[in-house]
C-alpha cells in the first residue's frame, strides 16, 4: 500500500482560513501549521488579512523537478 | 420507441430531471418525469405500471443519499424490474464509485453528457469513452491555413519590402557559429549520427568539427563528460516506469471551446526535468490544453553549443538536447501541438534543426525581441534568426513571433513594428509567420494609463489591429494577461480566463495562457495551478459563449493611433537603412522605453568563406 503522499506529483498546497488579529499574527501561525503537519521547507504562496483572520495558501514541494519521484516506484519502492 | 422514466428521488431539485426529458423528447424517446419528493416505491410503482426500458434516478441533495437509492435498487430487485429495465444514477450528491456501489447501471457525473446517456439508453458503447484503436488518428490542427498574408495596407507593405531587402542583403554572406553548429548538426541527423557517440569515426568528425564553434563548458561536456552545474543525466530507472503511469486514458480530455474549432490553447512548460515536463504536458492537455511550448533555461541560450542526452536541470527552464525533446515527443499526446522556443540566444539557428528533427510543430523566432530582451547581440541574432528563419520555410514549420519586449517597457507600436519586420522577413523567406501581440499591463500600459478605465479597450486595439493590416492568424500571449496576475489563485485564473474570454470572442487563432502560480516565485509551477486556469478559462469561455465584445470608439481611437505608430516606427527604420543599427540605436526600442541592445554574442558574426 503506497502513501498518498508518495502520489503528489509536485506541490501539496493547503488552503484555509486562520482567525488571528493582525497580518503578522497570521503569518506566525501559518509557519506553526505548516510544522505542526510535519511539512518542512513549506512556504506561504498568498496571505491576505481582513479581520477577522487571514485566508491564507500554504505550500510544500513534495517533489520537485528532478528529485527521485516517489509516485514513478510504485510497487518497487 | 423506448420509454424512459426520469425520477428525482430528491424533495426539491427536479432540473436535470426536466431537462434530460425535454432532450429525450426531442430526440424522439417517450420520456416520463415524475415531480420532486417522489419515494422510491412510488417510482417502482409507476415502473411497474409503464415498463419503462430505462430508469433514471437524480440526487442532489447530499444527505442518506446511500440510503435512499440503495433502498431504491432494493425495491426495483424484488419487484424484477431489473430484468427488462436498467436503472441509471446521476446528480450532485453521487460519485461514480458510490453509485456502482449501489447496483446502477450507468452512473452519470458532471455536465449532462447526451451521447453517453443515449448510449446508456440504446445499450451501446459510450462514444466518448472509445479507444484509441478506435479512432484514426487525426492531423493536428494547422494554425495558417487559410491565410493568404496578404497585405491591406499599401504603406506598411512597402515599407517592409524595403527593410527586409537590406536585411537579407546585409546577411547574405555572414555566418557565425551558431549557423556553423546548425550545419553540422543537420549532417549528423541526416546521417543518423549521435554527435556523442564515442564509438563512431564519423561521429568523432563531425562532433571534432562541432567543438571547434562551442563554447568550453560546451566542449567538456562532450569530452570529459562534465555538466554544469545543476545540470545531471536522467538515469534509465527513471524514465522506465513512465509508460506504464502513462497509459492511454478512455476518458476524453476537456476541451475549453464551447463552440467552433478556435482558439486552440497553449501552455508553457519548463521544469527543468523532461520526465516532469511529461506529466505536467498530459495534466494541462487532459485539462484541456491544445499546445504547448518548450522553455529552455536562460543560460543555455547564452552558450555557443547544445549538451547532449537526457538531462534534468535543478532550475526552471528544461535544456535543449535532441534526447530531452525527443523523449518529451514520445509522450506527447497525437493531437497536442508542440512548439519549441528558440528566438532569442546563441543556439538559435541549431534549435530549429533539433526541433524539427525531435517532431516539433511550430517555432518562435523573433529577432528584434532576442537582440533586446533577449540578451543576445543584434547583429549576431539578425544572421542566425535570417538563418533560422530559412530553416524553418525548409521544414515547412510555422513560426511565432512574441511581443515580449513590451514587458520591458516598449509601447506596443513599436514591439508591433519589430514583430511586422519578422513577419514580411519570414514570408520573403518562404516560411509562415504567425504574430503574437501581449496583451499584458506592461510598464508602458501602466505609464501611460491606457488601462486605466478598462482592460478591453487597448488589448482589443492590439488584437484588431493585425488584420487590418494583413491576412494572418493571430496568436496573443504570451502568456495572456501578462503582469497582471498575482499569487492568489482564483485572482490569477480569473485574470488570465478574462483575457483569454476577450481573444476568443475577438476571433483570435490560439492563445497562450498562465498557470495561477504564474505569480509565485519561489518555487516550480504546480500541476494544479496548471488545472486551475484551465479549468478558469473553460468556464469563462463558457459564460461569453458565442457572444462577444463590442468594439468601442476608444478602442477604435486607440487602434488608429497604434496604426500611426507602427507607419512612424517603420519609416524611421526604413530611412535608417540598417535594421541592426536600428535595433542597437533603439528605433524599436530605446533604453528610454526600457529596452538594451543585447550585448551577448557581439563581435561573433564574420563574413562566409566560400
Amino acid at each position: 500500500m503506497t502513501r498518498a503522499l508518495d502520489h503528489v506529483l509536485d506541490a501539496l498546497d493547503i488552503e484555509t482560513f486562520l482567525v488571528c488579529s493582525s497580518a503578522e499574527e497570521g503569518r506566525r501561525l501559518a509557519e506553526q501549521l505548516m510544522a505542526e503537519l510535519n511539512l518542512p521547507k513549506g512556504d506561504i504562496v498568498f496571505l491576505e488579512y481582513a479581520s477577522p483572520g487571514v485566508r491564507v495558501r500554504l505550500r510544500a514541494y513534495l517533489h520537485r523537478p528532478g528529485d527521485a519521484y516517489l509516485w514513478l516506484a510504485g510497487d518497487q519502492k | 420507441m423506448k420509454k424512459i422514466l426520469l425520477a428525482p428521488l430528491d424533495p426539491v431539485h427536479d432540473n436535470a430531471a426536466k431537462l434530460i426529458q425535454r432532450r429525450l423528447s426531442a430526440a424522439g424517446y417517450d420520456a416520463v418525469c415524475m415531480p420532486p419528493g417522489t419515494t422510491p416505491e412510488e417510482v417502482i410503482a409507476q415502473a411497474l405500471k409503464i415498463m419503462p426500458d430505462v430508469i433514471l434516478i437524480s440526487r442532489t441533495l447530499g444527505y442518506q443519499v446511500a440510503e435512499i437509492l440503495g433502498h431504491f435498487v432494493d425495491l426495483a430487485d424484488a419487484a424484477g424490474l431489473r430484468e427488462t429495465t436498467r436503472l441509471g444514477v446521476g446528480g450532485m450528491a453521487l460519485t461514480r464509485e458510490a453509485g456502482a456501489e449501489l447496483g446502477f447501471d450507468a452512473i452519470f457525473i458532471g455536465d449532462l453528457d447526451l451521447d453517453a446517456l443515449i448510449a446508456f439508453i440504446e445499450d451501446k458503447p459510450n462514444p466518448d469513452q472509445a479507444t484509441s484503436s478506435d479512432t484514426a488518428p487525426q492531423a493536428k490542427p494547422d494554425l495558417t491555413a487559410g491565410y493568404t498574408y496578404q497585405f491591406h495596407n499599401p504603406q506598411i507593405k512597402s515599407l517592409l519590402d524595403g527593410i527586409t531587402d537590406q536585411i537579407l542583403s546585409w546577411a547574405k554572406d555572414k555566418t557565425s557559429d551558431g549557423i556553423e553548429r546548425a550545419i553540422i548538426r543537420a549532417e549528423a541527423i541526416d546521417q543518423g549520427i549521435d554527435l556523442a557517440d564515442a564509438a563512431s569515426p564519423i561521429a568523432q568528425q563531425l562532433r571534432k568539427r562541432y567543438l571547434e564553434f562551442c563554447d568550453p563548458e560546451i566542449r567538456s561536456s562532450y569530452l570529459d563528460g562534465h555538466l554544469p552545474p545543476g545540470v545531471r543525466r536522467v538515469l534509465p530507472s527513471e524514465t522506465e516506469r513512465l509508460p506504464k503511469l502513462l497509459t492511454e486514458s478512455t476518458e476524453p480530455p476537456h476541451t475549453l471551446r464551447h463552440h467552433g474549432s478556435k482558439p486552440l490553447f497553449f501552455v508553457q512548460y519548463g521544469t527543468g526535468c523532461p520526465v516532469m515536463d511529461v506529466m505536467h504536458i498530459r495534466t494541462s492537455q487532459a485539462w484541456g490544453a491544445d499546445g504547448v511550448l518548450h522553455f529552455d533555461p536562460s543560460w543555455g541560450a547564452q552558450r555557443e553549443g547544445l549538451l547532449s542526452g537526457l538531462l534534468s536541470h535543478e532550475h526552471d527552464g528544461t535544456i535543449l538536447t535532441l534526447e530531452n525533446l525527443k523523449f518529451i515527443n514520445a509522450y506527447l499526446p497525437t493531437q497536442t501541438l508542440w512548439n519549441i522556443r528558440g528566438h532569442r540566444g546563441l543556439n538559435t539557428p541549431e534549435t530549429q534543426v533539433i526541433g524539427a528533427a525531435a517532431g516539433a510543430d511550430l517555432f518562435k523566432i523573433n529577432i528584434p525581441y532576442g537582440a533586446t530582451g533577449g540578451g543576445t547581440d543584434p547583429a549576431r541574432l539578425t544572421v542566425d534568426g535570417v538563418y533560422a528563419l530559412m530553416l524553418a520555410a525548409k521544414y515547412g514549420i510555422p513560426f511565432d513571433i512574441p511581443g515580449n519586449d513590451e514587458l520591458s517597457g516598449v509601447p506596443p507600436h513599436k514591439t508591433f513594428a519589430g514583430i511586422l519586420i519578422m513577419m514580411a522577413l519570414g514570408l520573403k523567406l518562404g516560411a509562415r509567420p504567425i504574430p503574437k501581440p501581449l496583451l499584458c499591463n506592461s510598464p508602458y500600459m501602466q505609464m501611460s494609463g491606457e488601462m486605466d478605465e478598462n482592460s478591453i479597450d487597448i488589448n482589443a486595439a492590439k488584437l484588431s489591429i493585425w488584420r487590418e493590416i494583413v491576412d494572418t492568424p493571430v496568436w496573443p500571449g504570451e502568456p495572456v494577461g501578462f503582469m497582471t496576475h498575482t499569487p492568489e489563485r482564483v485572482q490569477s485564473a480569473v485574470s488570465t480566463a478574462a483575457y483569454a474570454s476577450l481573444a476568443a470572442s475577438l476571433g483570435v487563432d490560439a492563445l497562450t495562457m498562465a498557470s495561477s502560480d504564474e505569480a509565485y516565485s519561489k518555487g516550480p509551477i504546480s500541476a494544479q495551478a496548471r488545472v486551475d486556469t484551465l479549468r478558469g478559462v473553460r468556464e469563462m469561455v463558457r459564460f461569453v459563449g458565442n457572444a462577444g465584445y463590442a468594439k468601442t470608439s476608444r478602442s477604435q481611437q486607440m487602434q488608429e493611433r497604434l496604426l500611426e505608430g507602427i507607419i512612424a516606427t517603420l519609416q524611421l527604420v526604413s530611412r535608417r537603412g540598417d535594421f541592426v543599427a536600428s535595433i542597437y540605436e533603439g528605433l524599436l526600442g530605446s533604453p528610454e522605453d526600457g529596452l538594451y541592445p543585447g550585448r551577448t554574442g557581439k563581435g561573433t558574426v564574420r563574413e562566409r568563406q566560400v
